[in-house]
């Protein structure tokens, strides 16, 4: 039987033609650019023109800029900070869902819950948290009617907090998911061993349910850091323009015409984005966990 | 034991964290109901009306709120996240399809396919305006550079969610077919394609709103025509008005519909795969 594909006349040239097409897209579409943005980041800017001559100075330019370099550490710093929010608010979640219920349906049922606000366009989820978080927002007035505070808090909106808090919510889920589908993925009898021997609750989850998880971990902080280290429309929106990331900055600059600036920033967040993923991906291997 | 006491309290964890997931969202459907023109995006309600609905078709007299520019740009997106569908789908059935050998270099096609969805969106953005502006030479479109850089993000969801389908894939009717002679082609369209239907349906719906929504990409690749995200872009710089809410609810409400339909389609191929087997049990 399974000797059956040996004895299929099968011309080997079809993995190549069915392989082709989408290589090619990426080729062009992907690789290129990516190339590109190299390239251009040595030409030469002039007020409103590049040229390319080569230059290092836009290189040059972004490091002894305290706004560019800075940005840099901004960046940084709120990727690490949201990894371990949207970990910390996540990581229960998924517990709950992917282990403690019982029921397949219920686990379902709950994922698909996590997953109807993505329906709502992603500008607006982020503009969203204006009226959340404003002084006059939601939550002050809440807090106010309750009586926990007696003058609203100012702090919550527009400062680096907002943006933080708005990040988490938009991307805990990309954290929730994938760390639900490995726990559930947990034989069991495992547990049921461990506890027949004596082994308390968080013996167990140390010894065997966090090591089993982290596959699950790594593949949430893949999608979260890809997608918080590209941001720029969430820091925009919620910062008062106080908080400026690597793309931000890109941004700005495409839109004063600066191309060469631009690529050069574009180029440090692929190196950064490299980094990190190819950290991760050390840790495991995403081929082999599908 | 612990446990007991464990599932209670990530019961109520849970509970906060959906309420932490959906505030945002009950807030906006709430102000999307403010009054109009005066009631701006805040609390308190100053009185309940549907005039920001009203706005979004033009129903309103004029004010001195200019209505949302979405007409267009929304069926811009529409066509664009149609388009992006069908290719990265048959690029993603392909790729994964051809997955199924093993064959050199696998995992260096792998990596290259699974970095599109991994580049930043402004990145592939950037690059490809600079190569269509500096060496191509060609003016930017939604339907043509933007419509390359959505491509390159939705055709590897498409693929990985076909090679997960495929993993699971039983090779022996095609093998059966196969050795009955049918050509590959024939067995491709009649025996592996109706059974890999639903993920393919999957891929097309990843693709089709993952494209529909998509901002970072088509910022600077899109050029002088606004696709629907650069159009809600476009009134961030300026006031915001509760109309942004409503078209919001509109919105979530369009992919609610846009869902269903899904949830039909793939009801449908289950029972015809259900009714299909049941014939051939009484053959």
């Amino acid at each position: 039987m399974s000797d059956a594909t040996a004895s299929v006349p099968r011309k080997d040239n079809t993995t190549r033609w069915l392989l082709l097409p989408g290589i090619i897209w990426m080729a062009l579409f992907l690789v290129t650019p990516i190339l590109m943005i190299v390239y251009v980041s040595f030409w030469t800017q002039t007020t409103f023109n590049i040229s390319s001559d080569p230059t290092l100075a836009s290189w040059k330019q972004f490091f002894s800029s305290d706004t560019y370099i800075g940005s840099l550490w901004t960046t940084i710093r709120i990727w690490l900070i949201v990894l371990a929010t949207t970990f910390i608010v996540g990581y229960p979640t998924a517990l709950f869902v992917g282990l403690l219920v019982k029921s397949k349906t219920l686990s379902t049922v709950l994922l698909v819950i996590c997953v109807i606000p993505f329906w709502t366009s992603f500008l607006i989820r982020v503009l969203a948290w204006r009226p959340m978080l404003g002084k006059e927002g939601a939550i002050n007035i809440i807090l106010l009617k309750v009586g926990i505070i007696q003058q609203p808090i100012e702090v919550l909106l527009f400062t680096e907090l907002s943006v933080i808090i708005g990040m988490t919510q938009i991307y805990c889920v990309f954290m929730v998911g994938p760390i639900a589908f490995m726990l559930a993925r947990i034989d069991r009898n495992i547990i049921e061993a461990a506890r027949d021997l004596g082994a308390g609750f968080g013996r167990i989850f140390w010894k065997i349910i966090f090591p089993l998880s982290l596959p699950g971990v790594v593949v949430g902080a893949i999608f979260v850091s890809v997608m918080v280290l590209g941001e720029f429309a969430t820091s925009g929106a919620l910062s008062g323009r106080k908080v400026n990331l690597l793309g931000n900055i890109i941004v700005t600059q495409v839109g004063s015409l600066k191309w060469a600036m631009a690529s050069v920033v574009g180029v440090i967040l692929t190196v950064v984005m490299g980094i990190v993923i190819a950290g991760f991906l050390r840790i495991v291997d995403l081929k082999r966990e599908l | 034991m612990e446990s007991r006491v464990l599932k209670p309290i990530l019961g109520v964890y849970v509970a906060a964290f959906l309420l932490f997931l959906y505030g945002p969202f009950v807030v906006l459907t709430i102000i999307s109901f403010q009054q109009g023109p005066e009631g701006g995006p805040q609390f308190p309600i100053i009185e309940w009306s549907t005039y920001w609905y009203k706005h979004i078709f033009g129903l309103t007299p004029p004010s001195r709120i200019a209505p949302l520019p979405v007409g267009e740009a929304l069926f811009r997106s529409l066509v664009l996240a149609f388009m992006t569908m069908v290719t990265s789908t048959v690029l993603g059935v392909m790729a994964a399809q051809a997955f199924r050998k093993r064959f050199k270099g696998a995992s260096f096609v792998f990596y290259l396919i699974v970095l599109g969805m991994m580049v930043p969106g402004v990145l592939t953005g950037l690059g490809t305006s600079l190569l269509a502006n500096n060496i191509i030479g060609i003016e930017r479109h939604w339907y043509t550079t933007a419509f390359a850089t959505h491509v390159a993000y939705t055709f590897p969801f498409a693929f990985l969610v076909m090679l997960a389908i495929l993993n699971r894939f039983d090779a022996s009717v095609e093998e059966a077919a196969w050795s009955l002679g049918v050509s590959p082609w024939m067995t491709f369209r009649k025996i592996t394609f109706p059974l890999i239907f639903p993920g393919v349906l999957s891929a097309m719906l990843f693709a089709f709103t993952l494209s529909l929504d998509e901002f970072p990409r088509t910022l600077f690749a899109s050029g002088r025509d606004q696709t629907l995200p650069l159009a809600i872009y476009g009134t961030f710089s300026v006031e915001i008005h509760p109309n942004i809410f409503a078209f919001g609810v509109l919105t979530t409400l369009f992919s609610f519909a846009l869902l269903s339909v899904y949830g039909i389609l793939m009801a449908l191929s289950v029972r015809r795969a259900k009714k299909m087997a049941m014939q051939e049990d009484i053959v």
